[in-house]
């Protein structure tokens, strides 16, 4: 009779086994509260649980571990106190914490006799499917979306690993990670293009088909303060024409935006923290750069080659106010929007330019500061042509709009 | 508090915002509306339940409906907490044992979601007649006998209401459904193919088509229907004949539905008792279990003994996680039937957690081709 009882009837002598296992859950999120109620119910003797996000209103709906008041704090612990509950009999040990932090390592892995990915990323799911390899440890590999799922039971030498399928790019990003936290190159061109671009050429896209809003609620703050970042830089875009407008609009992006995520210390605890570009330096290096580099779309520009394609050199610039014509995207685009303003009958909508790939002018822009932001973040550089690759064909629109 | 309206458009303007979901509610449910929409929330949020027998399955299905939003659940027990209880219940613990199990997991049910009103009824509903059952959008009945089941079907379909039966045995369990007749909307990119308004299967078949733009896409809205037929039908009826005609697919059909029919059978012959391990009853139920699975036409070779052992000493048994897949697929289909979305189950669901395998057989009496009238079959 009592908390073993069931247990021990339906599982048999696999009971002690469950009983005596140390197993590892990593995340408590949708999957994991559920998860860790099942494995507290079962009887596994100890479990330790992390996650290193808190807990948000919108979790509430599915995450049953966590209440109204358990909001901003943090789900690895209520989770622990909440489901202990369940069973006395289990150990359960939680920490709010990062998995890819150097304390989780291949030694403390090995301590485990199963691992349990509930997690929400692929780059974390990557990390700990390498951790389970080098430790030895099977794990257990789960994901869902709306009323799909899938478990993937993962063993070193007896079944295919998490990264033996390449993983499709996945095609909307989270705000946060294209405007705060990129990783991979398309982060950054995604940014150029859907909102750097559209910020200074086109109108104005909170809902670019590529941003995943659904995160939006659990970063309120950080959104606000991405809002006013757009509206500084349309406050620029006033000057567009004005012979320092290409300065203005770096050192707006690459420098004081960058500075202000810099100074987010917990956003880099555990990621390489942004290094702002220093206009006058680079544009130093890029005098002895010639603008026929845009012809050399098969490899990856270097940071003066990506800051001429951008801009111009600095005194391309002077040659500027005197109108001569200068292959510079920037400057190109910026022509072009004037020249479609002037045009325009007066009481018409203001013309706006579209991103379009095949569009020389629109990829060059996006693909260098594609790249600069790249540099600022440590991220590999991508040539045009593989950035002109990774962006969708021009998009069509209904013409009802 | 009284609203004083000063014109009909006023009245209709405050009748609208008491149905609509406010900004808090959009909040909070933000992830599932991105999932089915403001509609199916609202259809939601009216909803009443009655669920009956508050043991591991109905905590995880209380569960998932109160964190989804319903109007209202009522929870019918008439039994108390016991110690066995505590093993895979999460809503219960050792200071409950004794008390009335609707009394004691309501409050934690309650918590989940503040905005669900829970009642409490410690009857047993057994007692009741169909006028019980009317008041309730969806009627789920857990871990109940064949008896019972029967009963309770034939006032839902009385008062015309969609029932859902299921029961777990640690590794094993089923989800049925009658649903009696359900439409339901599904959304898909048009194809080039016109969708015919005619039958799709022997239970289903497309009511409606129409097209919308969405995106520069041309999106169909299907509106299908699926018909249902009463357990004390589905009880006897046969495997579909896309099973019955291919040798290969009978080979793969889970002993465990005839283990559920031999257990439903010999709860009957038994006062409602439950297998032991004792010798007569293990040698009553294989008996009962060999003739279902040759009722069934099924391959005798596909009823092993270390199944009926596996099966037999799980009886009875509350395993959490097998609960949670059938409390999570069962409240799902509820979520999906209120907002008259997706495909339903259709009708018999068996979770084989053993084996990780969840088939859904669609059990019904033989009907005529010719004349579509239902010709019962004896055997």
């Amino acid at each position: 009779m009592g908390r073993e009882a069931y247990p021990k009837q339906s599982l048999g002598s696999l009971y002690r086994r469950i009983k005596e296992s140390r197993v590892l859950l990593v995340g408590a999120g949708g999957i994991g509260c559920e998860l860790l109620k099942n494995l507290v119910l079962t009887g596994f003797g100890e479990i330790h649980l992390v996650d290193l996000d808190t807990i948000d209103l919108s979790n509430l709906n599915r995450q049953f571990l966590f209440r109204h008041e358990h909001i901003k704090k943090p789900k690895a612990l209520v989770a622990k106190g909440v489901a202990g509950k369940f069973n006395p009999n289990v150990k359960l040990e939680a920490y709010h914490a990062n998995i890819k932090d150097p304390m989780f390592n291949i030694d403390w892995f090995q301590g485990f006799s199963l691992v349990f990915n509930a997690l929400d990323n692929l780059e974390a799911r990557r990390h700990v499917n390498k951790m389970c390899l080098a430790a030895d440890v099977p794990l257990i590999e789960s994901g869902t979306t709306g009323f799909n799922g899938q478990v993937q039971v993962i063993k070193k030498g007896r079944t295919e690993c998490y990264d033996c399928n390449p993983k499709e790019t996945p095609k909307t990003f989270p705000v946060c990670t294209i405007r705060s936290t990129p990783s991979q190159p398309i982060h950054c061109i995604v940014w150029a293009k859907s909102y750097l671009f559209t910020e200074i050429f086109g109108t104005s896209e909170d809902d670019a088909p590529e941003f995943d809003h659904s995160e939006d609620s659990e970063n309120s703050e950080e959104i606000e303060k991405l809002r006013q970042e757009a509206q500084a830089l349309k406050r620029i875009r006033q000057s567009i024409g004005s012979p320092d407008f290409a300065r203005k609009i770096f050192e707006k992006i690459f420098g004081e935006d960058i500075l202000r995520l810099r100074s987010m210390e917990d956003m880099w605890k555990s990621r390489r923290a942004p290094e702002p570009l220093d206009f006058d330096k680079i544009s130093q290096q890029a005098l002895v750069i010639d603008t026929s580099v845009t012809q050399k779309d098969q490899t990856a520009w270097s940071l003066p080659e990506n800051f001429v394609v951008f801009s111009d050199r600095y005194d391309f610039l002077e040659r500027l106010r005197l109108g001569e014509l200068i292959n510079c995207s920037l400057r190109r685009l910026s022509a072009r929007l004037q020249d479609a303003q002037a045009k325009a009958a007066n009481g018409d909508v203001s013309p706006v330019l579209t991103f379009d790939k095949d569009d020389d002018d629109t990829l060059e822009f996006v693909a260098a500061s594609a790249n600069l932001r790249s540099i600022v973040f440590g991220i590999e550089t991508k040539s045009k042509f593989d950035i002109k690759r990774e962006l969708p064909r021009k998009e069509l629109v209904d013409g009802m709009y | 508090m009284p609203i004083t309206v000063n014109s009909a458009d006023e009245a209709a303007a405050a009748a609208d915002d008491a149905q609509t979901i406010s900004a808090d509610e959009i909040a909070l449910y933000d992830r599932q509306i991105r999932l089915w929409g403001v509609k199916a929330q609202e259809k939601l949020r009216s909803a009443k339940i009655l669920l009956v027998t508050a043991k591991a399955l109905a905590n995880e299905i209380a569960k998932n409906l109160v964190l989804a939003g319903i109007g209202s659940l009522t929870i019918a027990d008439h039994e108390q907490v016991s110690g066995d209880d505590l093993c895979s219940q999460f809503f219960v613990s050792e200071e409950d044992i004794g008390k009335n199990r609707a009394v004691a997991t309501a409050p934690r049910i309650r918590e989940l979601n503040p905005r669900v009103a829970v009642h409490v009824e410690s009857i047993d509903v057994r007692t009741r007649g169909a006028e019980y059952f009317a008041p309730f959008d969806i009627v789920i009945i857990t871990e109940a006998d064949l008896d019972t089941i029967t009963s309770i079907n034939t006032h839902t379909r009385l008062s015309n209401r969609p029932l859902y039966a299921t029961a777990s045995h640690g590794f094993y369990g089923y989800i049925f459904a009658d649903l009696i007749s359900h439409d339901y909307v599904i959304q898909r990119d048009k194809s080039n193919v016109p969708t015919a308004l005619k039958a799709e299967t022997s239970t289903r078949s497309v009511v409606a088509a129409t097209t919308r733009k969405e995106n520069g896409k041309v999106v169909e809205i299907v509106t299908k229907r699926e018909t249902y037929s009463p357990i004390a039908l589905v009880n006897t009826a046969p495997l579909p004949a896309e099973h019955l005609k291919n040798r290969r697919r009978l080979r793969q059909v889970t002993p465990l539905l005839t283990c559920i029919r031999a257990l439903w059978e010999f709860q009957r012959l038994s006062n409602n008792a439950l297998p032991s391990h004792s010798h007569a009853d293990v040698e009553l139920f294989t008996t009962l279990a060999t003739a279902k699975h040759k009722e069934l036409q099924l391959p005798p070779e596909t009823l092993t003994s270390e199944f009926l052992r596996s099966f037999l000493q799980n009886i009875g048994a509350e395993l959490a996680p097998a609960t949670a897949f059938l409390g999570g697929v069962l409240a799902q289909d509820v979520i999906n039937v209120l907002g008259g979305r997706e495909q339903p189950i259709q009708n018999f669901l068996l979770l084989d957690a053993a084996e990780s395998k969840a088939p859904v057989y669609s059990l019904h009496p033989p009907t005529n081709s010719e004349d579509g009238l239902v010709v019962p079959v004896f055997v």
